[in-house]
């Protein structure tokens, strides 16, 4: 699914979790708690109460004041990672389906890599068991081989999902749902809008939320003109069009509030929101990562 | 209301069949998408789905109803028919005198006219027409009245500069026919003022609006160049100007610069150069002024020096000194002079025959004189005895300075029937004694015996031979300089097949027939002639040359005068005034309208609803 030189720009890549981890067990993802752990932290005055055994008796000897030595937590962080495999992944020019799941591969692996604790899953419902280690990247490659782009995909299928502990959820989506019976800016930005609930409801489980958004080029910038019916992949629904240049310009504006209002539904739950186009490699959909800080320079 | 064009009505079929185009199902490709989010449903363009659905209204089929409808109306060109106070035509005349060739006006004079003409052309409003006079010697009607700017721009790029000055009462005169019958005309000339004024100012129909073109009046001209009879180049300049200029003469011999005369010229002078080097056997010698100046057609003079060709004469007599030495004044002939016994035909280009005629057939062209009776093309028969001789039509141009004043003739042959073709140009009472053909291989004959007449000893005589010479041997423009414009009329010899004329700037002309005068002398130089004839080829050369000081003085002149008119008594002429242009204008701001709402957002920005839900949308 990914290339060497992927795995290789991907080695030199990890995530960046926000919200203290919780994870049940120790792993290598350094805690905002300080712990006992072999790599030193801070200093702190003693209080009454402190743990006798975290005294640095040294920095008495020399200070003749009670000191004790913080260690930087480790912990094992959990990254829910969900791709959206409804109908209207399947298209674009390139497919959104093959960009949407080598991104949510190359995550996958970010996670599993740092020994948290990963889980995939669909929007619809499928999910693998939580895998831990890179052992577990096999197995994450061939659940997401097995999928394929059917059905439909809504809002409310975030608020269906289990969220045991808290973590970093990624949702993999071109987040195109019907909104109204009617296009347009006004429909976008109300589409737009349905996410903020499931996104509230995400946040209220301690979870922080990145919406990642997958298009297809020609989903940008529509090459298609005339006398044309379009249809709906998911619904069937139909519409007869003229599509004359001002319509497409139209169309980009309805794009653009779209992305705003998720952007905006994003962040008013805690999360981002960053997209990509099905035509990005993997090095351009990282450097958007970076950029809304989801991934960092290990 | 009429309708000038009403075939153009079929245009209307376009109405139904843009309202079958929306009976029509439309054939659309299906194309899958992600969602229908973003695809706002458009404009309706009402495009039904099912053959014949019943038409609903849109916006988009009214509007394009509407162009078509507008468009198709002024296609039939509709005109509101009224007093043609409303219309106007101008009669723009347009100078084509050599004066007008000038570039001190760029590109020159007359360019910049038909610049300005075109101007005006494309200034036409509706009901509005124009004409166009190009003012030569002889003005013609450039393009009638038209209010068809495509039309006067394609007749004004026909224009070209005439040789000769244009004729200002010609001009009028045929502005004022095209305005006859119309109102509101008016009269427009573009002139730098240089042609010919008329003794009297001509009357005008319409009110003469003047516009001068030209800034300058400095220029420089040779006059002319001319050869001494001991070989001698005499060349007199001019200078027009105000300023002093020392000039250059460059003295071109047969195409090579043979040298270089430095002259000064004072303004408004006029200076006489000599020069004594031609080379020899020059065929054509060129003098020009160097620097030239805005005026180049006077900058150039020409001087053909090899002889005109010979004519060969044959001259068949037993004794007649009276006619052989009046033959012999014709400079350029070659007579050969035969007796009766020794006559042999030969290839001779004129045969005259003294008192007797070869058996056998008569040589063309010939002169016959006193023929014996019975023989020729006119015979003769008898004797009568003339006594005073008259000329039979005195404007004969064979009689040109002929004074036949006491001139007799003692005995001459009696011609009872003058033969078809024929006319008598010296007569006594009903005796003809000079005929001549008229037609055809030109002959003459005398029909008395020069001896027993008194006319050798007049003046007339040799001026008569010299007269008929001209008549019976075409010929006499060779190495002659003709005025710049003026037609040339080439007298081709008898028997030419063909006629071919090059011109200065290499062009070949052919005259349609021998005939015909040689019309485009409208350029400054040395004019080629080639004769086919049974013999051979004949080339000759002749000049033609401004030679009018008044056109190289080309100083920008007043406005000619003109008298005002009284239109004729009567109802006042009514025009039609055509209103396509609105009809077409508004046509096509229908199909803006229409393709902006076709386009969609400019479209809802347009309309009062989209304004007013906008604010709506902003205020909640």
């Amino acid at each position: 699914m990914l290339t060497a030189g992927e795995l290789a720009l991907l080695g030199r890549l990890d995530l960046v979790y926000r919200r203290p981890q919780s994870g049940l067990y120790s792993g290598e993802r350094r805690s905002p708690r300080s712990a006992r752990s072999p790599e030193f932290s801070d200093f702190r005055p003693y209080v009454h109460g402190d743990d006798f055994r975290q005294v640095d008796w040294r920095a008495y000897a020399r200070l003749e004041r009670l000191v004790l030595r913080l260690y930087v937590a480790e912990e094992e962080a959990c990254l829910n990672l969900l791709l959206d495999a409804s109908a209207s992944m399947g298209l674009g020019q390139p497919a959104k389906w093959g960009a949407a799941r080598r991104l949510v591969a190359a995550l996958a692996f970010l996670g599993l890599a740092a020994m948290d604790r990963v889980q995939v899953g669909t929007l619809a419902g499928a999910r693998l068991p939580p895998l831990r280690g890179r052992d577990g990247v096999s197995r994450v490659w061939t659940f997401l081989e097995r999928l394929e782009p059917e059905g439909g995909a809504r809002p409310e299928d975030l608020r269906r999902q289990r969220w045991t502990r808290p973590g970093l959820t990624v949702v993999v989506s071109d987040f195109l749902v019907e909104g109204t019976s009617t296009g347009g800016v006004e429909a976008a930005e109300a589409a737009a809008g349905t996410w903020a609930v499931p996104l509230a409801d995400l946040a209220s489980r301690r979870q922080e939320a990145v919406l990642w958004q997958v298009l297809a080029p020609d989903e940008e910038r529509p090459a298609a003109s005339g006398d044309v019916r379009l249809v709906d992949v998911e619904s069937g629904a139909t519409r007869e069009l003229t599509i004359t240049p001002g319509l497409v310009d139209e169309y980009r504006r309805a794009l653009a509030a779209h992305r705003e209002g998720l952007a905006r539904a994003a962040r008013a739950a805690a999360g981002r929101f960053l997209h990509s186009t099905s035509a990005d490699d993997l090095e351009t959909m990282m450097l958007a990562g970076l950029r809304v800080g989801l991934v960092k320079r290990s | 209301m009429s309708l000038l064009v009403p075939l153009a009505g079929l245009a209307l079929l376009a109405l139904p069949a843009i309202m079958l185009l929306y009976f029509l199902k439309v054939r659309r490709p299906q194309l899958q998408v992600s969602s229908l989010l973003f695809w706002r449903p458009h404009v309706s363009d009402r495009q039904a789905n099912a053959p014949w659905q019943r038409l609903r209204p849109s916006l988009l089929l009214l509007l394009q109803l509407l162009a078509a409808a507008l468009l198709a109306l002024g296609l039939m060109r509709p005109g509101v028919i009224g007093a043609a106070g409303v219309s106007s035509t101008t009669v723009v005349i347009l100078d084509a005198s050599p004066s007008m060739e000038a570039t001190d006006v760029a590109p020159s004079r007359f360019q910049a006219a038909v610049a300005r003409a075109k101007q005006m052309a494309g200034q036409l409003g509706p009901g509005q027409q124009m004409a166009v006079v190009l003012l030569g010697p002889h003005p013609e009607l450039l393009a009638p009245p038209t209010g068809d700017p495509a039309v006067l721009r394609a007749a004004l790029d026909r224009a070209h500069p005439a040789g000769g000055r244009g004729d200002f009462a010609e001009g009028i005169s045929l502005a004022n026919a095209v305005l006859s019958g119309r109102a509101g005309g008016s009269i427009v000339m573009l002139s730098d003022g240089h042609s010919l004024p008329p003794p009297t100012p001509p009357r005008a129909l319409a009110p003469l609006a003047y516009e001068s073109i030209g800034v300058t009046g400095e220029n420089a001209a040779i006059e002319s160049v001319s050869q001494t009879a001991n070989g001698t180049i005499f060349l007199e300049l001019a200078n027009y100007g105000r300023e002093a200029r020392d000039l250059k003469v460059e003295m071109v011999a047969d195409g090579r610069l043979a040298d270089v005369l430095p002259v000064h010229l004072d303004g408004n002078t006029t200076v006489d150069l000599t020069w004594n080097h031609l080379p020899v056997g020059t065929r054509v010698l060129e003098a020009r002024l160097t620097p030239g100046d805005d005026f180049a057609l006077d900058d150039a003079a020409w001087l053909l020096t090899a002889p005109p060709p010979q004519r060969r004469v044959l001259l068949v007599t037993s004794q007649n000194a009276f006619l052989q030495r009046a033959l012999q004044l014709r400079p350029g002939l070659e007579l050969t002079t035969e007796k009766p016994a020794d006559y042999r035909p030969g290839r001779y280009d004129l045969y005259v025959f003294d008192g007797w005629l070869p058996p056998g057939g008569i040589p063309q062209p010939a002169l016959i004189v006193d023929p014996p009776a019975g023989l020729g093309p006119v015979p003769v028969s008898g004797q009568i005895d003339p006594g005073e001789v008259l000329p039979g039509n005195p404007q004969d141009r064979i009689l040109q300075d002929v004074d036949l004043q006491d001139v007799h003739v003692q005995s001459a042959g009696a011609v009872r029937t003058v033969p078809p073709g024929w006319r008598a140009v010296i007569a006594a009472a009903a005796d003809p004694l000079l005929l001549v053909r008229e037609g055809g291989q030109p002959e003459a004959v005398l029909t008395f015996d020069l001896h027993h007449s008194d006319l050798p000893l007049r003046a007339a005589f040799p001026i008569l031979i010299q007269n008929l010479l001209q008549y019976l041997m075409p010929g006499g423009f060779e190495n002659q300089v003709f005025p710049l414009g003026q037609p040339v009329n080439l007298q081709v010899e008898s028997g030419t097949r063909s006629v071919q004329v090059v011109t200065p700037d290499g062009r070949t002309v052919a005259l349609p027939s021998p005939s015909t005068p040689f019309t485009d002398t409208t350029r400054p130089g040395v004019y080629t002639v080639r004769q086919r004839l049974a013999s051979g080829t004949r080339v000759s050369r002749f000049v033609v040359q401004l030679q009018d000081p008044s056109i190289s003085r080309i100083a920008p002149g007043a406005a000619p005068l003109v008298q005002a008119a009284s239109r004729p008594a009567g109802p006042a002429p009514r025009g039609t005034l055509e209103i396509w242009p609105w009809l077409v204008a508004a046509g096509l701001g229908a199909l803006l309208l229409e393709w902006l709402v076709y386009l969609g957002a400019p479209a809802r920005r347009l309309h009062p609803w989209g304004r007013w839900r906008r604010r709506l949308e902003a205020r909640t």
